[in-house]
Formats: structure tokens, C-alpha cells, sequence
């Protein structure tokens, strides 16, 4: 899915629904556009900061999603590339397999042309060695290509959190620059 | 950047992509750091076993693939184990080659940074 997003000198506006933040040249430019006084502007920023992290948890729960299943897939794979093996030396595969905690029996599998892939939801269908090899690589080229575009949205969004901590000290600064300044004309 | 006292330089596009950089690497490098303590587990888990199957004396072995423990005759179980820990130790040096990377990249940053905005910047781990 190409993210359709408006170029900016500064980069993209937006990457997938997460907008960019902007990046304030000049404190004072900005406050007098926006007509935002300092305290609305910094609690603005401050507002924008906490949906970052809120879309940042929830990438980082798929992130550990797609982790947790890329090995998982090998693992399959590995079994299937076992099993075609011992077919090949025309031996049967004992395996020692956990029956319930703690608990192990021992299976003999004979001659196998076919294995048996879980789906999810409650679905298991039925594939020959190599359809199930097929299958099974597709996959894990699927969550690997999803885990690469995931990791370059988190970038993206740090990236954005990183400005807006930026602009929220400038503007704070700024603040305090400005009423020091006043301060000094005052006492003069 | 610091809450300071008001008089620190101007935060230039060029800056801020610097600063963005600076956290995108210390990211990867604190992600770095589990990797490793995660591949150097493996590597020490692979010796065990390597040292393990030596001592032991069967001639079949039951191999872990996947969820179950298939019975392997003793010497492809060698052969895997030594492909197994070659991969591993590449693994291992891999990480740590790109984990010296970053540091040299986060020192030119933090130079670089700091030489502009000296005491408004702070990049030290907290």
C-alpha cells in the first residue's frame, strides 16, 4: 500500500495516517501564524506528543506480533524440510513429541506426502511437502516485508516525537527569553 | 533539548535532522545491545550442547526441530550443530561490527551537536 503522502522540502507530510510534525523555523513566526499564545501552543505540542506514543505502543504490539511469528514459520519449514528428507533416504521419522506437560510419546511417521498446516481459526487444511513448502515461504516473506515497513513507520513516528520535544523546549525558551527581556527593559 | 535560560543558538532544519539521526541510532543501539546478549546466549547454548553430545555416547540423538524431538543418527547431528554454531558466531560478529558502527556514528553526532549547542543539548544515556 504506497503511502500517498504531499513532499514537503522537509520531508513527507504524513506516512501511512501519522501525520509529520511541522518544524518551526522561528518560534516567534510560528506563535504569530498559528495566533496561538505560548501556553495553548506548548499545551498543543504537549497534546500531539501523547498520540504519538499512543500509535507508538501500538505499533510496538505488532512489531512483537510479527517477532514472535517469524520463528515460528521457520521452525515449520524446518520440519517439512525434515521429513522430506528422511522420505528421500526412504526412512521413517521418530520423533519423541510432548503429549501433555511434562509428558512425551514417541511417534513413527512413514512415507509422509502430505502434512497437515494450521491457518488459524480453528482451520487446518491438508498440503503435499511441496505445496507446503511453498505456502510456508510465502508467509515468511510476507512478515518479513511487513516487519521491514512497520520498523520504518516506528522510525518515522520517533522521529516526529524527537521534533516535537525539539519545538516544545524552543517555544519554552523562547518564553522565558522573551519575558527575561521584558524583565530588563522594565528595570531600566 | 534542555529547558535552558533562553540565549542558546537557533534550531536549524539541518540540526534537527542531526538530533532525529542521534535517536534513531541510539534506538537501533539499545536494540543492538538485547540482540547480542540474545546471540551470545545461543552461541553459549550451542557449546553446551556441542560438549554434551560429545560426553554422551548414543548413537541416536533426539534433535530438536521445531516442537518435537526427532531421533537423528549421532553424526548428522554433529554436522548440524557445527553449521549451527558457524552460523551463530557470523551471527554474533555481525551484530557486534554494526554495533561499533553506530557508536562511531553517535560520537561524529554527539561532536558535531555539542559544538553548537554545548550545555542546551543533553545526549548522555539518563
Amino acid at each position: 500500500m504506497a503511502a500517498a503522502a504531499a513532499s514537503t522540502p522537509q520531508g513527507v507530510a504524513e506516512r501511512r495516517g501519522i501525520p509529520a510534525a511541522a518544524f518551526v523555523e522561528d518560534v516567534e513566526a510560528y506563535l504569530r501564524q498559528a495566533g496561538l499564545d505560548v501556553n495553548s501552543a506548548l499545551a498543543f505540542l504537549q497534546e500531539r506528543l501523547q498520540q504519538y506514543k499512543i500509535v507508538e505502543m501500538k505499533l510496538l504490539a505488532q512489531q512483537r506480533d510479527l517477532q514472535a511469528k517469524i520463528p515460528d514459520i521457520e521452525k515449520c519449514l524446518d520440519i517439512v524440510a525434515a521429513l522430506q528428507a528422511k522420505k528421500a533416504l526412504g526412512e521413517a521419522l521418530i520423533a519423541d513429541f510432548e503429549l501433555s506437560e511434562g509428558i512425551y510419546s514417541r511417534a513413527k511417521i512413514e512415507d509422509t506426502d502430505s502434512v497437515c498446516l494450521w491457518l488459524g481459526a480453528n482451520v487446518m487444511l491438508e498440503y503435499s511437502c511441496d505445496e507446503a513448502n511453498a505456502l510456508l515461504k510465502k508467509n515468511l516473506g510476507n512478515a518479513k516485508a511487513s516487519l521491514e515497513v512497520l520498523v520504518a513507520d516506528l522510525q518515522f513516528l520517533r522521529d516526529q516525537q524527537t521534533i516535537t520535544q525539539v519545538t516544545i523546549a524552543r517555544v519554552f525558551n523562547w518564553d522565558v527569553h522573551q519575558r527575561r527581556s521584558k524583565q530588563a527593559v522594565k528595570e531600566t | 533539548m534542555q529547558q535552558g535560560d533562553g540565549t542558546e543558538a537557533q534550531v536549524t532544519w539541518e540540526d534537527q535532522q542531526n538530533i532525529n539521526r542521534f535517536g534513531r541510532l541510539n534506538n537501533r543501539l539499545h536494540e543492538l545491545q538485547d540482540e547480542i546478549k540474545l546471540a551470545k546466549e545461543a552461541n553459549e547454548n550451542l557449546d553446551d550442547a556441542g560438549n554434551e553430545l560429545i560426553l554422551s555416547d548414543e548413537d541416536v540423538v533426539r534433535f530438536q526441530i521445531g516442537e518435537v524431538f526427532a531421533h537423528m543418527p549421532r553424526d548428522d547431528v554433529e554436522t548440524r550443530l557445527e553449521q549451527m554454531k558457524a552460523d551463530a558466531a557470523k551471527k554474533l560478529e555481525r551484530l557486534e561490527e554494526e554495533k561499533e558502527s553506530i557508536l562511531a556514528q553517535m560520537a561524529e553526532l554527539k561532536k558535531i551537536l555539542y559544538g553548537k549547542f554545548k550545555d542546551a543539548i543533553n545526549l548522555e544515556e539518563d
